[in-house]
């Protein structure tokens, strides 16, 4: 009895499919496609084929930034890795145990940070690890290691992983609310069952809990690496599109911004824009292409 | 094996407390708080020290404003060298602007495609599915390009449009899941009455849509309020500057009055927390149910 | 040795008032107990708290002569099999019913052999590489009790295993875990609240209520001498008859009630403390009833068929009787009954019941009526 006529499928798939088009899926292909031209000084496109990728890859201007940017990012996504999803997953197993008095109140706190903007807090951060206030200063001498604190955000070699440890701080909350709704899925019976055969809180967790939420951890991984790799928020509001100090806290985001619209002496180029970000795109896809070929076929969503 | 703990716990006991007796319990409340404090302790400074008068946040950045040290200087100056309640009614269109349309248009379309069967409907579900997974940024260059060309730059329009095919995939996605739980004898209890399909899904399927609207909202609105790149990109106006843009600008102009900083980070901050105060309840819930996918 | 013994155990949550009250129960070793009982009587927490999932509030539980109250569950030499099976989802059946013997540290070898010896006591034998999720109903559940009877326990615990089935396999399984019971020779404690379960599995019933325990004894007892109003109606199917009335004569011959509509009916029963002129209720089983008066005593009751049902080897006839009481009969399937007929019923005093105004039954001197026992029980 479901008929529908063809018409009214139109008008209830158009408005979506269309908004979703014009502004998304078209202007993503036509990155892609402009990645291919080059424009002269008086704005004239012509098609040059992969030269654009192969400046931007391996020209000595060119590449060095690009590289740089790149093997950040690689190491901004292994930060989140180590600490985001590892907290993440601790703080999720804790609310998940039965009879927690309070949970939903340290769940409703510990999210918070995730709902501010990224800027908002970067700008917080900056100042709390700002040598002039001081306040950061204070709070490691609270535990003995005031001598520990240096302008990190300002020191090449420490600029990146506090900005990386800052995000992690905000975004905790992200893989902690998957985890936790997944862990809630697992059926009260199982743990049950695994408790009257006496097994202990850990054994219960790593043999048991832990199994049966790999979908979850899958999906986290695969969303903390595209916005890892998206990411740019953090670093343009707290160090301004050059990413500095030296260009030590660029990421692919940022050289992407740089590269469009340029920046001081830079100027920009829509079509070197264009490829910078196919290339983000190769990357991105590449990601999860291998996640759903690699990870994805061999985890089983087990029927609870 | 460990003997439980021989406490009267009038609850039952939790697996911890099985295993590790009352102290167990009590690591775990430890190891929350530590970290309930370090999530909160930035963000209590800031609005502390919004308040304290320039002098008072140097000498005692952790101390609670008194009398004496207590000023809204900043946030006076805020206000009147900035539009702030226009950035943030900006913000506010914006983001609900695009929640409309991403509902209304999301729920059609997820309707479309998880209720009838047609040729193609594998193949726009795909379409939209990468959606999810494809950062709509990479293609700001061409975004930007057609959004000259319609002549909405710098126009909260724009920046809808933009957000609401960014949140479309997504809201698709949920939207679709839900309605496939929806029991197909509503739906054919409606037809049997002989009522058209596009009244059905007005009449009947819309007004069941609100737990989802939820986790659609969730999902949608908070990364579009705080978005920055795209207000910084289409609409750096100031009459159409949203909120966190609004606040990136002023700091990045007015770096050393810390007052005025900090007042305005609190006031970027206060609605936010206040609204989330409000509906805590609903938006957690909408994320842990949206999410178990 | 696995008899187990409950001693004015209480439950209760939070300090408010007791979900279980003061219950005092003992299951001999070997035994098949059914605690049955409707919803939210009690039955599922008591059998937590035989487990050790839930904790004890007041009184004391030992199995085998120990003293439990404060011990794990892994410690109480007991297994359970939960509702929904509880199986692993992610392991295999294998797996699944190594579990429990991996955590107590038993060696490889011991463990294969408690496995392949209960799948082949359990038929499972060729699906021990399956995962949960490939198995029908009735398999999981076999997989369920595999992994209880792996651990060698004193203490079987069954909750509400034949739930979840449907009917067929219900009364398929039911027979197996008869069986598996004398096979095993074990002490079972098993959960469900339905009472032909309860009836045709157990050796010892008990009927819960509210957090109470109503009556405890073998199937026949509780059918033919419930102690109140709630086990004489939830025993047996369809439910007994309950009349109103009042006491019109005590002697030796037992205790004349009189009920709606001027009909006095004798039960033979000890009066006890009951008087002339008390309110009590009489029962009558639907089967106790016969379809036409003039055979045995000839206690006559008059009444109109509301509605039939056929069920091929007996009606259900639903009537009205003179004084107004609606009454179920069984009676026999191969009569046709119209409705609206006038019918003749009879039974004899030896088949009713007599309850007093608190509910408690009257004790029946003769309460012999195996041959419909042995119907109620097929």
């Amino acid at each position: 009895m479901k008929k529908i006529r063809a018409w009214q499928l139109a008008i209830l798939l158009a408005p979506a499919l269309i908004i979703y088009a014009l502004f998304s899926a078209l202007p993503l292909a036509d990155t892609l496609r402009l990645g291919f031209y080059t424009a002269n000084d008086a704005g004239v496109r012509s098609f040059v084929g992969l030269d654009n990728y192969r400046t931007i890859l391996f020209d000595p201007d060119w590449s060095a930034a690009f590289w740089n940017a790149m093997w950040n990012n690689v190491k901004f996504f292994c930060i989140h890795m180590a600490l985001q999803n590892p907290i993440g997953l601790l703080l999720a197993t804790l609310f998940s145990l039965k009879g927690l008095r309070g949970a939903r109140t340290y769940r409703t706190l510990i999210f918070l940070p995730t709902l501010l903007s990224v800027v908002i807090i970067g700008f917080i951060w900056q100042l709390i690890l700002s040598p002039l206030w001081g306040v950061g200063e204070k709070l490691m001498g609270l535990v003995g290691l005031a001598d520990w604190f240096g302008p990190w955000l300002g020191q090449e070699s420490t600029a990146l992983l506090t900005l990386s440890l800052i995000s992690v701080w905000q975004y905790v909350g992200i893989p902690m609310m998957l985890i936790y709704a997944a862990l809630l899925a697992v059926p009260e019976e199982v743990l049950e069952a695994a408790h009257a055969e006496g097994a202990s809180a850990m054994r219960i967790f790593w043999q048991i809990k832990l199994p049966l939420i790999y979908p979850t951890l899958g999906l986290v991984t695969i969303l903390t690496f595209v916005a890892n790799f998206n990411a740019f928020d953090l670093i343009y509001s707290v160090k301004g599109a050059l990413a500095g100090p030296n260009y030590a806290s660029d990421l692919l985001g940022t050289y992407f911004y740089r590269t469009f619209f340029g920046y001081q002496a830079q100027i920009g180029s829509p079509t070197m824009g264009a490829a910078v970000a196919t290339l983000m795109f190769l990357v991105i896809l590449g990601g999860v292409g291998a996640y759903f070929v690699l990870v994805q076929r061999r985890l089983t969503r087990y029927a609870l | 094996m460990t003997v439980s703990a021989t406490a009267r716990a009038p609850a039952a006991p939790t697996l911890v407390q099985r295993s590790f007796g009352q102290a167990g319990h009590l690591w775990v409340h430890a190891v929350l708080c530590l970290y309930a404090v370090i999530a909160l302790f930035p963000i209590a400074l800031i609005l502390i020290n919004s308040l304290k008068t320039r002098n008072a946040i140097f000498e005692g950045p952790m101390a609670l404003p008194t009398a004496e040290t207590l000023t809204f200087s900043g946030f006076q100056k805020v206000l009147s060298g900035t539009h702030f309640l226009l950035y943030f009614g900006n913000s506010l269109v914006v983001t609900v602007g695009a929640l409309v349309l991403i509902v209304l248009f999301g729920a059609m379309a997820a309707w479309a495609l998880s209720e009838y069967r047609f040729p193609g409907n594998r193949l726009i579900n795909f379409f939209v599915a990468i959606g999810i997974m494809i950062p709509i940024r990479l293609g700001t260059v061409s975004i930007l390009q057609l959004v000259v060309a319609l002549d909405l730059i710098n126009t909260r329009t724009a920046l809808i449009l933009v957000y609401t095919a960014q949140g479309l995939p997504l809201a698709v996605m949920i939207l679709s899941e839900f309605m496939r739980q929806i029991p197909g004898e509503l739906k054919d209890a409606a037809r049997c009455d002989g009522v058209g399909e596009i009244t059905i899904f007005f009449r009947v399927i819309l007004p069941l849509l609100r737990p989802a609207i939820a986790t659609v909202a969730v999902f949608t609105m908070i990364p579009a309020w705080n978005d920055l790149w795209f207000p910084l990109i289409l609409a750096p106006g100031e009459d159409t500057r949203t909120v966190t843009l609004g606040v990136q600008q002023f700091i990045g102009q007015y770096a050393t009055d810390w007052n005025s900083v900090l007042a305005a980070l609190s006031m970027a901050v206060i609605p936010v927390l206040l609204l989330y105060m409000a509906f805590s309840r609903q938006l957690i819930r909408g994320l842990t149910s949206g999410a178990v996918k | 040795m696995a008899h187990v013994s409950i001693d004015n155990l209480r439950k209760s949550y939070d300090g408010r008032s007791d979900v279980l009250a003061g219950l005092n129960l003992d299951i001999r070793d070997g035994e098949f107990c059914v605690l049955v009982g409707p919803s939210g009587c009690g039955k599922s927490t008591l059998l937590r708290m035989l487990c050790g999932l839930e904790e004890i509030s007041g009184g004391q539980l030992s199995i085998g002569g120990q003293v439990v109250n404060h011990l794990p569950p892994a410690e109480r030499g007991i297994a359970m099999v939960f509702q929904s099976y509880a199986l692993y989802p992610h392991m295999n059946v294998y797996k699944n019913m190594a579990f429990g013997l991996k955590v107590a540290g038993s060696s490889k070898s011991e463990i294969d052999e408690r496995i392949r010896h209960a799948a082949a006591i359990l038929k499972i034998d060729h699906l021990l590489q399956r995962l949960p999720r490939e198995l029908s109903g009735g398999q999981r559940q076999r997989v369920a009790i595999g992994r209880a009877i792996v651990r060698k326990p004193r203490l079987f615990l069954f909750d509400e295993p034949l739930s979840n089935l449907d009917a067929a396999l219900r009364v398929q399984t039911r027979l197996e875990i008869a069986k598996l019971h004398r096979q095993l020779a074990a002490t079972i404690v098993y959960v469900t609240h339905d009472q032909v379960e309860a009836m045709t599995l157990g050796d010892k019933i008990v009927v819960m209520h509210e957090g109470r325990i109503q009556q405890a004894g073998s199937p026949l007892e509780l059918y033919q001498q419930p102690q109140n109003l709630f086990v004489a109606g939830f025993i047996g199917s369809p439910k007994m008859n309950f009349m109103k009335g009042v006491v019109t004569r005590v002697d030796g011959s037992g205790v004349q009630v009189e009920i709606g509509g001027g009909l006095r009916l004798l039960a033979d029963v000890d009066a006890g403390g009951t008087q002339v002129g008390d309110a009590v209720t009489l029962g009558l089983r639907a089967e106790q009833i016969r379809e036409d008066a003039g055979v045995g005593e000839g206690q006559v009751l008059q009444g109109v068929v509301n509605l039939v049902e056929h069920l091929g080897e007996a009606n259900f006839l639903y009537l009205t009787l003179q004084g107004g009481q609606d009454i179920v009969v069984r009676g026999d399937g191969n009569r046709s009954v119209e409705i609206g007929q006038p019918l003749t019923l009879s039974a004899d005093s030896h088949a009713f019941h007599v309850f007093d105004a608190d509910g408690l039954a009257l004790r029946r001197r003769t309460p012999g009526n195996l041959q419909s026992a042995r119907r109620q029980a097929a």
